[in-house]
């Protein structure tokens, strides 16, 4: 029976407002002013293609897609008019692109006819109409422009110009045309003969091996791809192109982590360096072995289950629970698509987090971008996109994976810089939580038996997402492949996890992994280690279309996946809890101890690697650092400034992007979901104002896992790349310190054997093996790292690395290299000992004394990489001197603000907040929005310069203490800090009148200040 | 007395769902959608097994072509509830944001007002002060304000032409508002109940201010001991039943 093809339109009623269409008419006019001008409104209509095997009557379509009260319905029996005349553009997916309305919209029909529809499909699109001003043309030139730069993104989106008036509003619903605008992936029938080819490296020049690395997208090098062809001499035989494809999925810099890996000669000329420093060795035996997994072994704690062996760190909440975190990275796609870049970023991770142990829930998200200014006015180099449009997409694609698969946003960070407009940094964080025991086996482990099956679980395979692991190995380049895109569902995979949950409790399965980069090649290649051999054949997995190359099926990236063993005793349960939970799976093949991976097509096999040849098989990489020592001059900068002048500069820092307030992003995610918050991103002074100016930016997010337990985890961020350029041993210490401050600030334990706290790396540097500078900032940021985190007895529990920040391609005609500041995300991560004992930012009642706790005066804080050196073009002037770390200070400060604080006196602090980007007036200013009050500060509490009011230093704290503490206290207070060798400076007293003073003389109002933090209208 | 929690397909709040009616004393079962179909558990099961249904928050389906539209279709289609016919049997519903969008595309509030997206166009998370509405709703009994979160993006009650907000809350149906317009809803409205009082929908969270410190300004002026004000409608509803006073 042939398919019928019906064009649904579906439009809100004329009376009223369209929000969606509003949004786009602001984009317009923040990308192109000229022909906003010409546009008088705007409306937007959503549009179905639908392919089914009968005619759908007009009640089943009214039902499924008409809301009566708001919305009108046209499938072409009645036109339906819309309020103006003018002009649409009409877009939609193009093929085999994931189209999760589309798909929601088929088991609608599915629903309401009451029966599965196997051959059916549905696609999704939208038009946007335009009415023009009077005397006003819209050119189709002017509809391509607002298409390619506001409306589509041409490289998952097709679109095409509509006319209200004239033929065309009938002619779309005739159904051969809906047939032919149908986005069906129509591939030819596969031959499988033909299908896999043998690869000849024999007797290929370098040259020539490199290039077929190269165009093949492999991303390999040329001793690796010397290597294979060794290996396959030894064997007697050519590798098939399956082959290939697994091996440089497996070789890649994103799954092997070589740089890491590498052996460096380093080299440094550094006279005055970090004591820490100067003790590099000249050899580096890799650095991650070095320093990252060093600097834990070194810790070791009871509480760390499981560190850098799984797809996140596990640590121990108590007896019964244990918590897990990992950071990703999606900087490449993001570049590309950001919408779908970054939420396949955060529904990645998450799946990373379900992959960990036996499977963890997630129960918290982070994420941190770092993009251009959004004003960029310089011409754009080709292919990139404006950084307007890339934060908005990114943000909204964080929402969207965020919001709907209800795990809360807790904590993030955003942060600006030119050098990020050729690779926009995604960072996406998970935290997951799982009981220690689940159906009588430790949570942490993962085990495989030889005759478990191998089922892949969620999600169909198509072409998205091939080559995602080696392209993003790549630089950004003219050839970036658009299959390197992929689109997430929110949805399949909320059923998914769901399903493994549950599956988890009733010991359903053995061992899961996620399915990101590299696909089942990299998943199945895993976790066929702990068997010793799997034997999978490709042509059962599910496919979104017919037609898929065998290598295809191994390495797609497709969404939504995971990879599970599955006990064959517990296969048919297992089966029927997934058919159940409305969850695909497909049954690939079994894991074996072979020692091999095969893999077959039907009965063809198209791969048969040696297990140990493919994960231990690649040449070591040898990389050269130099470091020549700081460039910057270093000195002191101390002119006294007029309070008008510190007022202004202040005003000035507050709405500087990277400082200014995130309210606008942060109250579009769902931070409070699952009814677990503590500590949100934001303190308010008073409810019901959304927008107004009562917000006190927090430190870090604090959740309360568990109903009948007092006890939290904390999560928050260090990360300074504006010190990168000076020193990135030095930004290291300052990112992995101002990560601790945050989670300190925020409740954290700290300072015992106990004390759960960790920390994350998240590394995203410009190429490190073609320039041996870059190299340099990486050993130095690694050993860096490891000062700071054996100082402050925290353990790394996990990381990634992305190693190819690079853009290289034209600006007007020729070849530009835009590399990103080396930069370095710390994410730290702690358990808090009593949720009651936590502090927010905000100072809370006049009276109340402020301290600033920690290193003081001289040389405890620079200018050097400040927001103040941001703001004012310094090059060459002395800024400051450069900041040693006094670690046996933070210790005893943490220590003893920590919540598991011994001391007795921590019960009079009425707030607490960490002294970051902007320095000390920045976050004195901070902590009076939620309260709307003001500060006094002592007129001799320090010096009226630029360095002390806006120098950015190491382990400083803004505390306030609760005004009506007795002098008594206070004095042992103070006289318990001194013994513990704890500098502290007095500030001021907080007041009710709303504004800041500093001795006689009044700074600002409060009210001015929280209006410069607030940038309002600025953001969208 | 016990509460059926409906999860599946996209909710996400079931869990916390569940934990705010178990404080409040009830029994509670969380129930995927699909067993429920796949067991024809139909209108006359659901009266003789439970006193209380809830559809908690979350995206089911994705929020894709309307908020709650599929899941409303699903309960019609698969299950063939009336929650109208339940309540007046003596049954309570309890809907929120996603749950509370089913039961207005399901026509418990009658077809005269819909929900769309927000007049921002934006998703919003933020705490507001509600006010209650007349004394219909047997939940919001001894509640006057109550400051609970949103966190939503189609939250703005829509009403027929010639339907007014006053009409609705002269009439007892809209039964909870918004002390400021976080959404561009009709008249602020923030809840809605049917003729019996037993079903309340409502866009903000209760069930995530079961404990002080859930509220955002709890550092400055809460005991961080203290329960949230949000239990007092889970506690109403088990009082009521205990006592059988159904007002």
């Amino acid at each position: 029976m042939s398919p019928t093809y019906t064009r649904i339109e579906v439009s809100l009623k004329p009376g009223l407002d369209d929000s969606t269409a509003s949004g786009f008419l602001k984009k317009i006019e923040m990308a192109l002013p000229g022909i906003r001008k010409k546009i008088r409104s705007a409306r937007t209509m959503d549009v179905f293609w639908a392919k089914l095997p009968l005619k759908p009557s007009s009640e089943v379509l009214a039902e499924i897609f008409q809301d009566p009260v708001l919305q009108d319905l046209n499938f072409g029996l009645k036109p339906v008019a819309l309020p103006f005349e003018g002009v649409g553009i009409e877009k939609k997916f193009r093929p085999g692109v994931t189209d999760n309305v589309g798909k929601t919209a088929l088991e609608a029909f599915q629903i309401v006819l009451g029966r599965s529809l196997p051959d059916a499909q549905v696609a999704s699109g939208a038009v946007l109409w335009l009415e023009p001003e009077a005397n006003q043309n819209l050119l189709d030139s002017d509809l391509d422009q607002v298409a390619r730069q506001v409306f589509c993104n041409p490289l998952i989106e097709a679109h095409r110009v509509l006319k209200t008036a004239g033929t065309d509003s009938a002619t779309r619903f005739d159904p051969a045309q809906v047939q032919k605008d149908f986005p069906e992936v129509r591939l030819e029938g596969m031959d499988v003969s033909k299908a896999v080819s043998k690869i000849r490296l024999e007797g290929l020049t370098d040259s020539q091996l490199e290039r077929l690395s190269r165009e093949s997208l492999w991303a390999m090098t040329l001793p690796e791809m010397q290597a294979i062809r060794t290996h396959f001499q030894a064997l007697g035989r050519d590798p098939t192109d399956v082959e290939m494809e697994v091996l440089a999925q497996t070789w890649s810099e994103h799954c092997k982590h070589k740089i890491f890996a590498a052996e460096i000669e380093y080299q440094s000329s550094d006279p005055n360096d970090f004591p820490g420093a100067s003790e590099i060795p000249s050899q580096v035996d890799g650095l991650f072995k070095q320093t990252i997994l060093g600097t834990t072994k070194q810790i070791s704690r009871p509480w760390l289950l499981s560190v850098f062996d799984d797809n996140s760190g596990i640590l121990a909440f108590d007896e019964k629970d244990a918590f897990c975190i990992k950071v990703e990275t999606h900087n490449s796609p993001s570049a590309l698509d950001p919408y779908g870049g970054a939420l396949t970023g955060i529904v990645g991770v998450n799946r990373d987090i379900l992959g960990s142990g036996l499977g963890a829930k997630p129960i918290f998200n982070t994420n941190v971008f770092c993009v251009a200014d959004p004003d960029y006015s310089k011409e754009l180099p080709e292919r990139l996109l404006h950084p307007r449009r890339i934060l908005d997409g990114i943000r909204k694609g964080v929402e969207h994976g965020g919001n709907k698969s209800g795990i809360p946003t807790v904590n993030g960070a955003l942060f600006f810089d030119d050098r990020y407009i050729g690779k926009p940094l995604v960072y996406c964080g998970t935290g997951g939580w799982m009981p220690r025991q689940s159906a009588g086996r430790n949570c942490e482990l993962k085990e495989v038996e030889p005759g478990d099956r191998i089922a892949m679980v969620g999600g169909r395979i198509g072409k998205d997402g091939i080559h995602g692991a080696t392209f993003s190995s790549l630089a950004l380049d003219e050839g970036a492949p658009a299959t390197a895109v992929q689109l997430g569902d929110p949805i399949t995979q909320k059923r998914a996890a769901d399903f493994i949950l549950e599956a988890r409790e009733l010991g359903l399965y053995r061992a899961i992994t996620d399915n990101g980069a590299g696909g089942l090649s990299s998943s199945v290649g895993e976790m066929a280690r702990i068997s010793s051999g799997a034997k999978m054949d490709v042509s059962r997995a599910l496919t979104k279309y017919p037609g898929l190359k065998p290598f295809e099926l191994v390495v797609s990236e497709s969404q939504e996946r995971m990879t599970l063993a599955v006990d064959p005793k517990r296969w048919d349960a297992f089966l029927e809890l997934a058919a159940r939970r409305g969850v695909e799976v497909s049954d690939v093949g079994t894991f074996t101890d072979s020692g091999k991976f095969e893999i077959f097509y039907g009965k063809t096999l198209v791969a048969d690697l040696d297990l140990k040849f493919l994960h231990k098989g690649n040449p070591r990489l040898k990389l050269q650092a130099r470091w020549k020592g700081i460039s910057a001059q270093t000195g002191a900068k101390g002119e006294e400034a007029s309070t008008a002048q510190l007022g202004q500069t202040l005003r000035t820092l507050l709405s500087r992007n990277t400082i200014a307030s995130k309210e606008w992003l942060i109250r579009q995610y769902d931070h409070e979901v699952q009814a677990r918050s503590v500590l949100k991103p934001l303190q308010q002074g008073e409810i019901g104002h959304a927008g107004s100016d009562r917000n006190t930016p927090n430190d870090a997010g604090v959740i309360q896992p568990k109903k009948d337990s007092k006890k939290g985890i904390v999560v928050g961020c260090g990360l300074n790349p504006r010190l990168s350029d000076l020193d990135a041993y030095w930004m290291a210490i300052s990112s992995v310190d101002e990560a601790v401050r945050n989670v300190i600030a925020a409740g954290a334990e700290f300072g015992t054997e106990d004390s759960v706290i960790a920390l994350l790396d998240n590394f995203c540097w410009p190429d490190p093996v073609s320039r041996e500078d870059f190299c340099a900032d990486l050993v130095r940021a690694c050993y860096g790292l490891k000062e700071a985190a054996l100082a402050l007895q925290a353990p790394l529990v996990s990381g990634k690395d992305s190693m190819k920040n690079d853009y290289r391609g034209k600006l007007a005609g020729k070849d530009v290299h835009i590399a990103v500041p080396p930069t370095l995300l710390m994410t730290a991560v702690a358990r808090v000992a009593d949720v009651t004992k936590v502090l927010s930012a905000d100072f809370k009642k006049p009276g109340d004394r402020v301290y600033r706790l920690g290193p003081a005066g001289e040389n405890s804080v620079s200018l050097l990489g400040s927001e103040w050196a941001r703001l004012h073009e310094t090059r060459g002037k002395p800024l400051g001197p450069v900041l040693r770390p006094d670690w046996k200070q933070a210790r005893a400060l943490y220590s003893w603000l920590a919540t598991n604080s011994k001391s007795n006196f921590r019960r009079h602090l009425r707030s607490l907040h960490d002294l970051s980007d902007g320095g000390l007036l920045v976050a004195l200013s901070e902590g009076l929005f939620a309260g709307r009050l003001g500060l006094k500060i002592l007129a001799d509490a320090f010096p009226k310069t630029d360095l002390a009011c806006f120098g950015e230093g190491l382990h400083g704290f803004i505390a306030s203490i609760d005004g009506q503490t007795s002098a008594s206290d206070l004095q042992a207070m103070q006289a318990e800090w001194k013994n513990l060798g704890i500098q502290f400076t007095e500030i001021g007293q907080v007041t009710a009148e709303p504004e800041l003073v500093f001795g006689k003389e009044k700074l600002a109002t409060t009210q001015d200040l929280a209006r410069a933090f607030r940038k309002e209208g600025y953001w969208e | 007395m016990k509460v059926l929690i409906v999860c599946g397909d996209g909710i996400n709040c079931e869990v916390e769902t569940a934990e705010a009616f178990q404080e409040a004393g009830f029994q509670t079962q969380i129930r995927h959608l699909n067993d429920l179909i796949a067991e024809r558990f139909d209108q006359s099961r659901l009266a003789a097994e439970f006193s209380v249904v809830a559809l908690p928050g979350g995206f089911s389906f994705g929020d894709d072509l309307q908020s709650g539209k599929i899941l409303a279709l699903k309960i019609s289609h698969g299950l063939g509830w009336d929650l109208n016919r339940f309540a007046k049997d003596g049954g309570w519903v309890l809907g929120v944001c996603n749950g509370f969008q089913a039961l207005i595309r399901l026509g418990v509030f009658g077809r005269d007002l819909s929900i769309m997206h927000n007049a921002s166009g934006k998703f919003l998370n933020t705490w507001v002060e509600l006010k209650r509405e007349g004394d219909r709703c047997l939940w919001l009994k001894g509640i006057q304000g109550l400051p609970v979160p949103i966190r939503h993006g189609e939250g703005r009650i829509v009403l027929k032409e010639g339907i007014t907000a006053r009409d609705l809350i002269a009439s007892g149906t809209a039964c909870l508002t918004y002390q400021t317009d976080p959404n561009g809803s009709a008249g602020r409205i923030a809840g809605l109940t049917d003729e019996t009082g037993r079903i309340l929908g409502l866009m903000p969270h209760p069930e995530a201010f079961i404990r002080a410190v859930n509220h955002p300004t709890w550092t400055r002026d809460l005991d961080p001991a203290s329960p949230g004000l949000g239990l007092q409608i889970f506690k109403n509803a088990f009082e009521q039943m205990k006592t059988g006073k159904f007002a």
